[in-house]
């Protein structure tokens, strides 16, 4: 097991390098650049800039001196858009706040996820199967940038109940939108996947085994099913965990949390060069590591499963 | 005796209280009105700004903010005229070329320090400097200052800036000619002062609550990246005593209609309308859906080094054929103007002229626009075929597919395309265009923050429109006393040659709560200082 998580970890140092490089080659080949504004810089205003910001030499030299500076001193570079302020002051600002939202969402949607899913495969093609199930399918079809003005409207407009945005530190009044907002469509597919692989499951000789043993039934479900029937549901838990915190674009334009999810898009279209790469490093290494969590998992909930 | 007492103490308390500056549960001393006991004031900040170092601050609302923290040599009035600032008093020569600031001797930065002439020398120095890079460096140049070019060519260090403190009190501008206007350009950002012990100090953290110093009526101290951005009282300020609102709270709000959401909710007083809600909105709440004009113009440019658009008859009739009153009543909905003439008809001092088009009905523009396609072999069967770019928006590709109509009556047939912003720009900057949407905001209220775009020579010029005639009336109109009907010539001549299709002039739409007052209605340039606001009781 050791040897496994140390060679993902080895591989990951190569992945990353490669992000770099195609994000790099990517970005440079957008048309215009940071400082292309609508009050065009006079020539000699725009050399003295892009010099000051290194844009003026070769791509080659542009990525080595990045990396050297990431590498050697965790500098992700200044922004170029904004100012006043570095990349690292940038994600350290925004990520602390996705995270919080993004982990209480994650939570919200594999609770209540699981738990939707596990009860309609239990109370398989009754009402309260399908109850659940179309409640799970609301979530889902009902996308974020739809849930978040619907939230606020009733929590703020009209009953008066939440503030309609902001994160103040990260109390909790202003964290329970964003959390229904970013949770409800993962909760639809968590509870569908729950469902369908609980299902299975139940049907299964070895659960018939053990019913014909005299076990009861919720003794059966937390001690024999549970485990494999999460093992598709971890998949998609890895997934969704990474999803929910680049997929938090939506949540901090409406909610002004000032998380990093909007940064994603915003530096796009500012061609904020630094700011690109420091956020796409980013998600690539938790997506890496996430992926390498959900692979531990399967081991400790499969014990046929040995790297 | 007890109640008489009592009585005595309360009156004594209350004249005491009624001598301290807070203005809490008070009137206003002008008005008489009463206040709210709240002096708080919530808005919606669109997008988080670049910077808002005075000397790099290029957007609307970073502008808005730092004309609260800092103050320049003059202000503004709620009127737009101007006032005095840190400079009491100001003179010009006779000639016009040299101007002399008084500063006030009771000025003070957030720390205690006095305000001198040395900051500003030492603000506007740093506004040209190479090192520093401003984006705004270039209005530098149109103050016509001294040396200004030769400096950001790198020619000559900045310490050869035409300007001179004379003693601590006293600043000397010299420019390179003469310039009637100057004053009225000192109340822009660039040109305000920065304090430069705290600059060395915090390099580019200066910016920071906590490491900023400024001079305004407030000082920064609170500010989360993409959330809120939060002011308070300076009591250093000189004029404290005047200002009520004691905070201003800006919220970062990205989403015009979660803006509303929340200005319904009262958690903001002032937001902007939602796209297309002015009319709705307009007769729901009447007293806070607002409508002013606004120093900006609405236009397609038409790139006259295209082998189509080269032709004057072409670029007539496309210009004719639009119905501006459609675009500005049924598409726009929230007061525009129409516009026959590039600069607005609310720039001070501008005449708009009477442009033969202009005075047109649509039938007749129609038909003119039809006949001169006729005598280049154009007809509804035979259509002109065209393409106009513009940058992504619901509200551009609105007004683009209705003038594509407009052009299709009379035999145009136009294809429209979009590109995102910097894209669009690029494409726009290299001349890959034939007819480009362009909108414009005057950085100082005055005609020719618009007609030096037409200059032959201006990086603006995107239309590639090059009147001799038209660049010697607009340079000589630098150094007039009057360059009024200098203007008026010029868009004269735009209004004969055509590189350009005014379309609308704008307006300022915004919600504003009726206990916010002093707003600054009249101010074309949508210059608002939160020292001018009060709240009343509600």
């Amino acid at each position: 097991m050791l040897n496994f998580i140390l060679r993902r970890l080895a591989i990951a140092i190569p992945t990353i390098l490669v992000i770099i490089l195609f994000s790099f080659l990517l970005m440079h080949s957008a048309p215009g650049g940071p400082f292309t504004a609508e009050r065009k810089l006079p020539p000699e205003v725009l050399a003295n800039i892009e010099k000051k910001y290194g844009l003026d030499k070769p791509l080659y030299q542009q990525i080595g001196v990045y990396v050297k500076n990431v590498v050697t001193d965790f500098d992700f570079g200044p922004s170029f858009k904004y100012k006043n302020l570095t990349v690292n002051e940038i994600i350290a600002s925004g990520f602390p706040v996705t995270i919080v939202y993004g982990l209480w969402a994650f939570l919200f949607a594999t609770l209540i996820g699981v738990s939707l899913g596990v009860f309609a495969a239990l109370k398989h093609n009754t009402w309260l199967d399908y109850l659940a199930t179309s409640t799970a399918i609301i979530g889902s079809v009902l996308p974020n940038f739809v849930m978040a003005p619907l939230l606020v409207l009733l929590f703020t407009v009209y009953l008066n109940w939440l503030p309609g945005g902001g994160w103040q530190g990260g109390q909790w009044q202003f964290i329970i939108m964003p959390v229904i907002a970013l949770a409800t469509s993962y909760l639809a597919s968590i509870a569908r996947i729950t469902r369908s692989s609980m299902l299975e499951v139940l049907n299964s000789n070895f659960i018939r085994t053990a019913k014909s043993k005299g076990l009861p039934t919720q003794y059966i479900i937390l001690h024999h099913a549970l485990k494999p029937a999460m093992l598709p549901v971890l998949t998609s838990l890895g997934l969704s965990f990474v999803g929910m915190v680049t997929g938090s674009v939506i949540i901090d334009q409406y909610f002004s949390t000032g998380g990093i999810g909007q940064h994603f898009v915003n530096a796009a279209l500012n061609r904020d060069y630094s700011v690109i790469m420091g956020v796409t490093i980013l998600v690539g290494t938790l997506t890496i590591v996430f992926n390498l969590l959900v692979e531990i998992l399967y081991a400790w909930i499969d014990p046929r499963i040995r790297y | 005796m007890k109640t008489m007492l009592t009585t005595f103490l309360v009156l004594i308390l209350s004249s005491l209280l009624s001598l301290t500056p807070g203005y809490a549960s008070n009137s206003h001393p002008l008005t008489g009105e009463k206040l709210a006991e709240n002096q708080v004031f919530y808005y919606r900040i669109g997008a988080e700004s670049p910077s808002i170092d005075p000397q790099l601050v290029e957007d609307v609302e970073g502008s808005a903010i730092s004309r609260d923290l800092f103050e320049g040599l003059l202000t503004q009035n709620a009127d737009g005229t101007l006032a005095p600032g840190v400079a009491e008093r100001w003179e010009g020569n006779a000639k016009k070329d040299s101007y002399t600031f008084y500063l006030r001797k009771n000025a003070r930065w957030s720390n205690g320090d006095p305000v001198t002439s040395h900051d500003f020398v030492y603000a506007w120095r740093r506004a040209v400097d190479p090192v520093v890079s401003s984006p705004y460096a270039s209005f530098m140049e149109l103050t016509s200052i001294k040396n200004v070019s030769d400096i950001l060519k790198g020619k000559k260090p900045t310490s050869e800036l035409g300007i001179e403190a004379v003693d601590d009190y006293t600043l000397k501008v010299s420019l390179s000619g003469s310039l009637s206007y100057f004053p009225s350009m000192m109340v822009h950002t660039t040109t305000f002062p920065t304090h430069q012990k705290t600059i060395e100090k915090h390099g580019n953290s200066w910016t920071k609550p906590g490491n900023m110093v400024s001079n305004g009526a407030y000082k920064l101290t609170e500010h989360v990246l993409n959330e809120r951005l939060v002011r308070e009282r300076n009591p250093m300020y000189w004029n404290n005593d005047k200002t009520i609102i004691d905070k201003t709270v800006g919220l970062i709000i990205t989403d015009e209609n979660q803006a509303y959401n929340r200005y319904q909710a009262s958690e903001l007083y002032k937001t902007e309308v939602p796209t297309g809600q002015f009319k709705r909105l307009k007769k729901l709440l009447p007293v806070e859906t607002h409508s002013n004009p606004r120093l900006c113009s609405y236009y397609y440019i038409f790139n006259m080094e295209d082998e189509t658009l080269k032709n004057l008859n072409l670029r007539k009739a496309l210009t004719l054929a639009i119905n501006r009153n459609i675009v500005t009543d049924k598409i726009m909905g929230a007061g525009q103007i129409p516009a026959y003439s590039f600069t607005p008809g609310s720039t001070a001092n501008f005449i708009v002229p009477d442009t033969e088009y202009g005075k047109m009905t649509q039938k007749e523009r129609n038909k003119l626009a039809m006949s001169l396609l006729a005598k280049e072999g154009y007809s509804r069967s035979n259509p002109l075929e065209i393409t106009l770019l513009y940058n992504t928006s619901e509200g551009h590709k609105k007004v683009a597919i209705a003038v594509r109509q407009m052009w299709k009556q009379v035999g145009i047939k136009a294809t429209l395309e979009n590109q995102e912003w910097k894209t669009f720009l690029s494409t726009r900057d290299a001349g890959n265009f034939q007819i480009a949407r362009s909108g414009w905001c005057g950085d100082y209220n005055e005609a020719s923050t618009f007609l030096d775009l037409l200059r032959s020579d201006s990086d603006q010029n995107d239309s590639n429109y090059n009147n001799p005639v038209v660049d010697d009336l607009i340079v000589s109109a630098r150094t007039m006393d009057d360059p009024n009907p200098n203007y008026k010539k010029v868009e004269e001549l735009i209004a004969k040659d055509f590189p350009i299709s005014p379309i609308y002039h704008y307006t300022g739409v915004l919600m504003l709560k009726p206990y916010v007052k002093g707003w600054p209605h009249q101010n074309v340039e949508a210059n608002w200082y939160s020292k001018d606001l009060y709240i009343t009781a509600h």
